[in-house]
């Protein structure tokens, strides 16, 4: 594996931008090589609706991660190997299904068969029609009751139970994403829910542990992760992100679809602060004509209610998997809209626990520790522990050493 | 003023005293309602009082036509300046307009001509459609006398206490941009005084007659329609269901003067063979049959952005073998889910033997999408009935004002004070209604932009229920629009995206919106 490098891209098509990462993985560790971003068209609360617009930013994201990737090592990456896409979207639902067996020893003693058998009726449940599966997340499996973090094999009891949180998505708007890429002929190796991939690289594994909730609200939409016992526990999006605070504004304030953004950026507010209904702000600030003033009261007052929605809407999806007590390590914002100031105290105000914006490790080159770029740094990290995660269950299928150390030059 | 009479009779079965609600025509209604109610035997409790009133040509058409019927209960009346149509048509009470101005000519398509007449017949207006609980205003629009008396009648009838609901067919397009302007005009001041206006463009019906039909053809048609309509809500009222509505109910749909509105029928004629003919279809069939034809009704006037109800009030009427529950469920259901779910659903099911095989749906939704709260008293109704009932005026003026109370909160205030003064005060006393006063009728927009309303687009006021009671109380009057209008175009830069519901709320519309918090720009 260490001998021959791959060269990865993390991708994710967002609705505001598009961004990449392109690294390289030698089978122990990667190493970003470049990034690359390019403004989004084509995508509106993360389906697409334009594809040859879509095709044509991802591309340039890619093309401008590849070229940045020259910088630092002197020679451009010429091709990328694999890609690894994240997924988001209002059409992404989530259920539950468990699945329990009696163990089957005499002695109560749970075998992998007993293990693999329970997992597969978890995860027997069919899904509707047009729909496609994009992730499975097992919560920890429950022996009599018992909650058992790791394998149960070879422990002893009765009845043996695990449950599959299953997020599945519109079949076509999957493969619309999935084209956008292999169409270029590079190879989609994995796909990954949005929110799993930002809750991965913003939380720590004692968090996680803990158990927190991961909101990243994005240009389109806001997708979340609920980590408990260290494993993600439930997981799904939201279509409603940052643009809907802008247009927000754009409808309320009566302004154009560029200046809604703008007073956003600009005046934006998660909490209503300001006490003056007289106190206004200027539209561009430049004096020109068409100028105007707005009330910053009224910017407060929408961006409010909306925020607020959004925390209520995704408390709502959670339903009874989040409670103040099982999510210790309290909710992590990320995304671009987690720099609204004051967002945190909104969602605290909501969530009844502690709020922080998420932070990525120092390790990182600054400009990915831009919450933009939380998403697809997870991507890239789950991304390979899910391929390594493949290749292990291929190995183990694989017979014998030595046949498969006479094997392995075949492949490549 | 009663405000404090809380009494609240119940509604009297109205099959059992049939007799009771047949005024004889042109007679006051007052003294039958005094009368009945100086009993206390539950049999002769004041009846709900329907009356009907054809304004101008086409108003004295269909309501010549619905006399035809003979609906129990029903009484009919034609109002219009022409002496030579009201002389030929067969309903009893009739009322000439302006006499002197006009001497029984017709106002000739000049909707000020048609003004004039009308103001100067006040009094006969006022006689004409005051005491009824419930009155049906029916014109055609464009015309002369149809675009004036109609909304004075309509204004009439609402300021004497009783629910107004207006059907107006709309003209032609072929007939001409003066007729299209004067019906426009005239809908906005109809809307304005009415609880519900139900609207028939004319146009519609020529999409939908046949090739060679002739235009009296499409006319007909146009009056059988709203004679259909006029029926459903008549037999909502008078017949007693398996799962029964009465005049509660009705108000309880047009809680919110102004609402927008969504009125459709289904089944009949049209579904008959799907209901009846094929038994193998069994009741998916039917059901499905009716969904199906629910569309076709040019009464429906439904852009695709109507998404929302917030009341749906759907009655079904049939044969006894037709009508089954699981098809009640099924269509109810349906309309559920098209509506959003939070919607209130007024369910009712009337059982009527001639229908034979076949089974009509009836349904009205209203959305309260900041509107005024519709009552505020019967003030009027609580005048009148004094004056002529005595001490059992009180009575009546009780159950007005109790059916009606908790509907305004934040109004009531306002309308307590500003109603006694400008009652007095003649034409104006329309007004009493929506506080503060209202615009000019010529621009009925322009109270929203001077009230500071946030919508982009001049129909929106924000928010519904109780808040958005004060917020239109404060933003006066609000036009009445077509369904849904607005709420296609509040999404913005989502406009053309794929619904984005959540618990029946469109995400995508903005949060302050559907929530119903005031923003001044």
């Amino acid at each position: 594996m260490s001998s021959d490098p791959v060269t990865l891209a993390a991708v994710e098509i967002g609705s505001s931008k598009v961004a990449a990462i392109v690294a390289e993985y030698t089978g122990y560790g990667f190493t970003i090589k470049g990034w690359g971003e390019c403004q989004s068209q084509g995508v509106r609360k993360g389906c697409v609706i334009d594809y040859p617009a879509v095709t044509q930013c991802t591309q340039q994201a890619l093309e401008n991660a590849k070229r940045a990737t020259g910088g630092s090592s002197g020679v451009p990456v010429e091709q990328i190997d694999k890609v690894f896409l994240a997924q988001t979207g209002g059409h992404l639902d989530g259920f539950y299904n468990e699945g329990a067996r009696i163990v089957s020893a005499a002695d109560n003693m749970v075998s992998a068969e007993d293990i693999a058998e329970v997992r597969r009726l978890a995860k027997a449940k069919e899904l509707p029609e047009g729909r496609m599966l994009l992730e499975r997340l097992r919560h920890p499996f429950r022996l009599d009751g018992r909650l058992i973090k790791s394998s149960p094999e070879h422990l002893c009891g009765r009845r043996l139970e695990v449950g599959y949180w299953m997020v599945h998505g519109d079949e076509s708007r999957i493969s619309d994403s999935y084209h956008m890429i292999s169409n270029s002929q590079i190879e989609v190796a994995e796909m990954v829910l949005s929110g799993l991939a930002s809750g991965r690289v913003v939380t720590s594994q004692a968090e996680r542990e803990h158990g927190v909730l991961v909101i990243d609200i994005g240009g389109g939409t806001s997708d979340y992760a609920l980590y408990r016992d260290g494993l993600p526990y439930v997981a799904g999006a939201v279509a409603v992100g940052g643009g809907h605070l802008s247009n927000d504004l754009t409808i309320g304030l009566r302004l154009s679809t560029g200046q809604g953004d703008r007073v956003k950026l600009r005046h934006g507010r998660a909490i209503v602060q300001c006490r003056d209904k007289a106190q206004k702000v200027w539209l561009d600030g430049d004096l020109a004509i068409g100028d105007r003033q707005l009330p910053l009261l009224s910017i407060e007052k929408i961006l409010e209610a909306r925020v607020r929605e959004i925390f209520e809407v995704v408390k709502h999806k959670l339903g009874t998997a989040f409670s103040p007590e099982t999510c210790a390590a309290g909710v992590v914002l990320t995304g671009g809209t987690s720099k609204l100031p004051a967002i945190a105290e909104a969602a605290a105000a909501v969530f009844n626990t502690p709020v922080h914006i998420g932070q990525v490790s120092d390790g990182f080159p600054e400009p990915l520790q831009d919450p933009g770029f939380h998403t697809a740094l997870g991507l890239l990290q789950l991304g390979i522990e899910k391929q390594r995660a493949r290749e292990a269950a291929e190995r183990s299928q694989r017979p014998g050493f030595l046949r498969r150390l006479f094997a392995r030059p075949s492949r490549h | 003023m009663d405000f404090e009479t809380t009494r609240q009779p119940p509604f009297p079965d109205d099959a059992a005293n049939p007799e009771a609600r047949v005024e004889p025509a042109g007679s006051a209604p007052d003294p039958a309602r005094a009368a009945a109610s100086a009993s206390s035997s539950l049999s002769e409790l004041p009846p709900v009082l329907l009356k009907l009133v054809g304004v101008g040509g086409a108003g004295v058409n269909i309501a010549t036509r619905l006399s035809a019927e003979a609906l129990a209960g029903l009484p009919l009346a034609v109002v219009d300046c022409d002496a030579q149509k009201l002389a030929d048509s067969s309903v009893a009470e009739k009322c000439l307009l302006g006499e002197k101005q006009r001497r029984g000519l017709s106002a000739g398509g000049d909707a000020e001509l048609g003004r004039q007449a009308a103001e100067a017949s006040r009094e006969k207006i006022a006689a004409v459609g005051g005491g009824a609980d419930l009155v049906f205003v029916v014109t055609g629009l464009g015309g002369g006398t149809g675009s004036a008396a109609a909304p004075m009648v309509a204004a009439e009838a609402a300021k004497a206490g009783g629910l107004v609901i207006g059907f107006a067919v709309l003209p032609f397009s072929f007939e001409g941009g003066r007729r299209v302007k004067q019906a426009d005009a005239a809908l906005v001041a109809l809307r304005r005084v009415c609880d519900a206006v139900i609207v028939l463009p004319n146009d519609l019906l020529l999409q939908e007659s046949a090739e060679g039909a002739s235009a009296l053809a499409a006319f007909e048609q146009a009056d059988a329609w709203i004679a259909r309509a006029v029926r459903a809500i008549w037999g909502l009222l008078h017949n007693t269901g398996l799962i029964n509505l009465d005049f509660a109910a009705l108000q309880r749909a047009f809680e919110y003067r102004g609402s927008k509105t969504v009125f459709g029928l289904a089944g009949g004629a049209e579904a008959t063979s799907a209901v009846g003919g094929e038994g193998r279809e069994g009741t998916a069939g039917a059901a499905q049959a009716l969904l199906a034809s629910l569309p076709l009704c040019p009464l429906l006037h439904m852009p695709e952005g109507a998404r929302r109800a917030d009341r749906l009030l759907v009655v079904f009427t049939g044969g006894r073998d037709a009508l089954s529950l699981s098809l009640v469920n099924t269509v109810v259901q349906a309309l559920g889910e098209r509506f959003g779910r939070a919607a209130e659903l007024i369910v009712g099911a009337t059982i009527d033997e001639s229908m034979g095989e076949r089974v009509e749906l009836c349904f009205i939704g209203t959305s309260d999408i900041g509107h005024a709260s519709r009552r505020r008293f019967g003030e009027g109704r609580a005048g009148r009935a004094t004056a002529a009932g005595g001490t059992e005026g009180a009575g009546g003026a009780g159950r007005t004002a109790a059916a009606r109370s908790g509907e305004t909160h934040a109004a009531e205030a306002a309308a307590a004070t500003v109603a006694p003064t400008q009652f007095q005060s003649g034409a104006e006393s329309t007004d009493a209604r929506r506080k503060p006063a209202p615009p000019p009728p010529a621009d009925p927009f322009s109270p929203l932009s001077k009230a500071g309303s946030a919508g982009v687009f001049p129909s929106a006021i924000h928010g519904f229920g109780k808040s958005s009671a004060r917020a239109a109380a404060a933003s006066a009057t609000t036009a009445q629009d077509e369904f849904g209008f607005s709420e296609s175009t509040e999404r913005g830069y989502f406009q053309d995206t794929d619904n984005n519901l959540f618990e029946g709320q469109d995400l995508d519309v903005p949060t302050y919106r559907r929530k119903g918090i005031k923003i001044t720009v």
